[in-house]
């Protein structure tokens, strides 16, 4: 079996079915937890508080202004790989052609170029981010091995991406070999390390709306 | 059957071709060989002292695609008088003789030129069961194989399934079919895969076995580096298209109207070997892809098992279906929730 | 001593999917540290919120999550150990008063501050609440119900002491009133006029109102102390005062924790809904002011106002001191950053308490000075006892000219006749 056969058949297989059952043990383990019924008034109905919980989801995109200055620049940086990254996932063209093929729904792509640039700039930025992360003294300090890993774990899918994107250093087989392995590398490790972001930070976001909409407390 | 004494000069200046002519041919075999043009000289003089090359042909498990491939070339051209040329000593389809009078040809033939004659195979070779699926007079191929290819110079593995096992090596495989590399592996092989493959590509395997005495340059699939160096991506005409973004998304549409890019439709061209978007096919008349159709990868090992079959898009993969996926949700789900219902067992009930 | 095995078991009594949720949704992106006046004003990341509660959530992991078997099992999560507890303290403590500005930042949603507060819990019962004042004042909130030990006899003879003192009359032990009042025991201690605005208001809205002996010092210092028992304790003698006289209203003092303790937490210990209204003083105040119920004369004078964080960013009252200071026609400063986003004033949540904590509130205060010399009002008003006092000492200490006040004070002198 070549290696581009092992990953789009077997490797495929055991990593979709890992994300699945580890992103959904992972989320019903702590949704199952016994809950603590909070009896006080509620300063809003039911669903202003459902309503703070979904808002929140969104406002929690852009900190306060207050706090701009401080985390301005991280913020930033952190936002620019995001969105360079969503631009082409969601923008390329043999991305777009994934997701139809498992889905069935399609969108236009992104002209070549700009998604070109557009990985070159998520590159630099996710580079970026891991020599801040090493020099700051609080994230230096809170950092734990999973902050590494799941940087080299992004860092690979990018950077062969890049690589079968302009067909250099090996053969097309081998590199879409070896971007397909880096992805399912990142399927598997997702459901277990910080890179479930993906999910907690909607849960987290909506929960910390619902509750404090409850106080009618700031969101 | 034995090689006459004739030379190729002599055989082709009877036919009609000087000298000239043949130079001219050696030209553009060096080239289509991808060898430096200088040789064409030394490769015209070898081949106009040539002697007439035994070739013993022996047909396993095959579809006879390959070989009606190679005889359906339409004019005469050089390529064609060599096949000519060789001495075809053997062989089941197009040979005069059959039953014991055809096994006593093999036999002669194969003492006649031991050591010498190419052994070519097109078809896979069955081996589960003994080798019982596939048997010419009672003989399996395994056994005929393995009884003929120690007196052989060399073997030419003819189409995907004499080189990789192809069709029936698709899963289940009921019949254990391989190629040959599975069963014979202390004699020099050339796979010419393809299935079938293109005519030019087998004789220009001959030729420069027939000029240099030895065979071309192989890829690490012992396939000619000349013919199966580059992916049918790196010629493909349409690959304008696919740099532009221009994909035909379905079968019809005015994408594939307009001649773009078949990836989408689950063109393999960026994954296979072959020539056949530069030398082509019927005489360089078209290709799949020229054609509308994306390339199969048929010159590539178990390309009938690919993941997703030949609609399914290189950047696509199967994955588990559904129902597998539906699963492995219950499966985390009920994973999660022992772990939830262990730890609440460590909280008391009322919490304040 | 330090028992590790009731800090764990400390840990994870606190844990349901709130908190789980919290504790897992962490990616270490360093905002909560920008946020903290602890971190920003010393450069320390130790004094990373999320940091501070770091032992509760490697107990989470190990004990409490989805894997905590493999957790445990390949040691992913250290367990806990009497010397990492006793390092933990002054992060848990001295460097945390619980504002909530941490929890305003985080882009995962994480409340960093109720995740100390839980992490207290584990802290004291392996004996680690800091035994300076903090875990003294507790133990005499044990025995009275009040952190200075001020029995109910006490109290009644104090009441009615400040009622002869500031000429208020004042209610006692009624066995029936509408409105019940509680107090802070820094109003006790510290600013009995306080005490005396609020009944003075209580007077003119003209309900039926009463103190009660058997349930009145809200202040729970056994809450930031992380006793569990304690915290509950005071609360469900609240509670059972103020139904005894079929309170309809039970108001909060100028005081911040208090306020949360009462409004949020407490009908939780109570089992169900708490059969009256909770109210800071200065949300019945705003209240009846819009009603009409309260009229007081125009005072108009330049001032600022400090926001206690558990009464604005955390307690959802944040317009009711606005309402007041704008009926009263005062020329409103606003601070920067005034309202929900505002700056600790660096004693809550019991720093106030810790003796050694001094530089940090020192450094905390640092912002506020400036924030308040910056809108050149010579009078900056709070809500919050706490608050006054903090200011008050960093004040001092600065040689301010600035006079720090209360609102219930300022509505008191200029009620309406």
């Amino acid at each position: 079996m070549t290696l581009l056969a092992f990953a789009r058949g077997p490797a495929m297989q055991v990593a979709t079915l890992v994300l699945i059952v580890g992103m959904f043990w992972r989320l019903s383990g702590i949704l199952l937890l016994r809950r603590r019924v909070a009896h006080a008034a509620a300063r809003n109905p039911f669903a202003v508080r459902l309503l703070g919980g979904a808002v929140t989801i969104v406002t929690r995109t852009i900190p306060r202004r207050t706090f701009w200055p401080r985390v301005g620049a991280g913020v930033a940086l952190s936002y620019v790989f995001h969105i360079g990254l969503f631009i082409v996932l969601f923008g390329g063209a043999p991305h777009i052609l994934v997701i139809y093929e498992l889905f069935g729904v399609s969108w236009p792509d992104l002209p070549k170029g700009v998604v070109v640039v557009a990985s070159g700039i998520t590159l630099a930025a996710l580079i970026l981010l891991l020599v801040r992360r090493v020099t700051h003294p609080v994230l230096k300090m809170l950092s734990t091995p999973d902050d590494y890993i799941s940087w080299v774990i992004v860092f690979l899918p990018v950077a062969t991406g890049i690589l079968l994107s302009g067909e250099t250093i090996a053969g097309y087989g081998t590199l879409l070999a070896l971007h397909i392995l880096s992805i399912e590398a990142l399927m598997i490790w997702l459901p277990f390390g910080k890179l479930m972001h993906v999910t907690l930070v909607f849960a987290g976001r909506f929960m910390l709306g619902h509750n404090f909409s409850r106080k009618g407390a700031a969101t | 059957m034995t090689a006459g004494d004739e030379n190729l000069g002599e055989m082709l200046a009877r036919r009609g071709f000087g000298r000239r002519g043949l130079l001219k041919f050696a030209f553009a075999m060096t080239a289509s060989l991808a060898l430096p043009p200088a040789l064409a000289a030394a490769m015209a003089e070898n081949l106009a002292a040539a002697k007439r090359q035994s070739v013993i042909w022996l047909s396993f498990q095959e579809c006879t695609g390959c070989l009606e491939t190679l005889l359906r070339t339409d004019s005469p051209t050089i390529a064609g008088l060599i096949f000519d040329f060789i001495s075809l000593d053997y062989q089941e389809a197009l040979m005069a003789a059959s039953g014991s009078a055809a096994e006593l040809t093999l036999r002669q033939a194969v003492a006649a030129n031991k050591g010498k004659f190419l052994l070519a195979i097109d078809g896979s070779v069955p081996v589960a069961d003994g080798g019982v699926y596939s048997l010419t007079g009672g003989k399996s191929n395994v056994s005929m194989l393995e009884e003929i290819a120690p007196d052989a110079a060399a073997i030419l593995a003819i189409g995907t399934c004499a080189a990789y096992g192809g069709i029936p090596k698709a899963y289940p495989n009921p019949t254990g079919a391989v190629g040959v590399e599975d069963v014979i592996t202390d004699k020099p092989i050339v796979n010419i895969p393809g299935c079938p493959p293109i005519p030019e590509v087998l004789s220009g395997v001959l030729v420069y076995f027939v000029s240099f005495g030895r065979l071309p340059d192989l890829d690490e699939r012992k396939r000619p580096l000349a013919y199966f160096g580059t992916t049918i991506h790196d010629q493909c005409y349409r690959r304008p298209y696919y740099d532009q973004g221009k994909f035909a998304k379905s079968f019809d549409d005015e994408g594939a109207r307009q001649g773009w890019c078949l990836f989408e439709l689950g063109c393999k061209g960026p994954t296979t070997h072959n020539a056949c978007a530069s030398l082509k096919w019927n005489d360089g008349t078209s290709f799949p892809i020229e054609s509308g159709h994306g390339c199969l990868g048929c010159s590539e090992p178990d390309f009938w098992d690919q993941e997703g079959g030949f609609y399914t898009s290189l950047a696509g993969g199967a994955g588990p279906g559904w129902r597998e996926s539906g699963i492995a949700a219950a499966v985390g789900i009920a994973g999660g929730a022992a772990a939830a219902f262990a730890a609440r067992r460590k909280t008391p009930e009322a919490q304040e | 001593m330090t028992d590790v095995v009731k800090a764990m078991r400390g840990f994870i009594a606190d844990i349901g999917p709130n908190v789980a949720l919290s504790l897992e949704s962490c990616v270490h992106c360093g905002q909560c540290a920008e946020a903290c006046q602890f971190y920003v004003q010393t450069g320390d990341p130790r004094y990373t919120p999320i940091h501070k509660v770091e032992l509760f959530k490697q107990t989470y992991h190990r004990e409490m999550g989805p894997f905590s078997f493999a957790y445990k099992f390949f040691g992913f999560a250290p367990a806990l150990t009497a010397e990492t507890l006793t390092n933990w303290q002054d992060l848990v403590y001295d460097s945390c008063n619980m504002c909530g500005r941490c929890s305003l930042i985080c882009p995962m949603g994480i409340d960093i501050a109720d995740l100390v507060e839980q992490t207290r819990h584990g802290m004291y019962e392996a004996g680690l609440a800091p035994a300076d004042f903090l875990g003294a004042i507790a133990e005499k909130e044990h025995g009275t119900g009040s952190p200075f030990g001020l029995t109910s006899e006490k109290f009644r003879d104090l009441l009615h002491e400040i009622g002869t003192a500031h000429n208020v009359v004042m209610h006692v032990d009624e066995p029936a009133a509408e409105i019940v009042p509680t107090v802070s025991s820094i109003d006790v201690k510290t600013y009995p006029g306080s005490m005396a605005a609020i009944a003075k208001i209580l007077n003119h809205i003209g309900l039926s109102w009463s103190f009660r002996t058997d349930g009145f010092d809200a202040d729970n210092v056994s809450l930031t102390a992380g006793d569990r028992a304690g915290q509950s304790a005071i609360t469900e003698s609240i509670v059972k005062a103020a139904i005894s006289c079929g309170a309809k209203i039970l108001v909060m003092p100028e005081c911040g924790h208090s306020f949360t303790e009462m409004r949020w937490e407490a009908a939780n210990a109570y089992g169900k809904d708490l059969p009256f209204r909770v109210l800071q003083i200065t949300e019945l105040v705003a209240e009846n002011i819009e009603s009409g119920k309260i009229r007081v004369n125009k005072a108009p004078h330049a001032a600022t106002y400090h926001d206690a964080c558990q009464l604005s960013r955390r307690g959802g009252a944040t317009e009711a001191p606005r309402i007041i200071l704008h009926a009263l026609g005062v020329d409103l400063h606003e601070l920067e950053d005034a309202g929900d986003a505002n700056w600790c004033c660096g004693g809550g949540g019991g720093v106030a308490l810790i003796k050694r904590a001094q530089p940090l509130r020192d450094a905390a205060f640092a912002i506020k000075k400036k924030q308040i010399e910056a809108t050149a009002t010579p009078i900056v008003y709070t809500s919050c006892s706490g608050c006054r006092q903090t200011l008050d000492h960093g004040g001092k200490a600065a040689s301010w000219t600035t006079t720090v006040g209360s609102l219930m004070e300022l509505v008191a002198d200029n009620l309406a006749s």
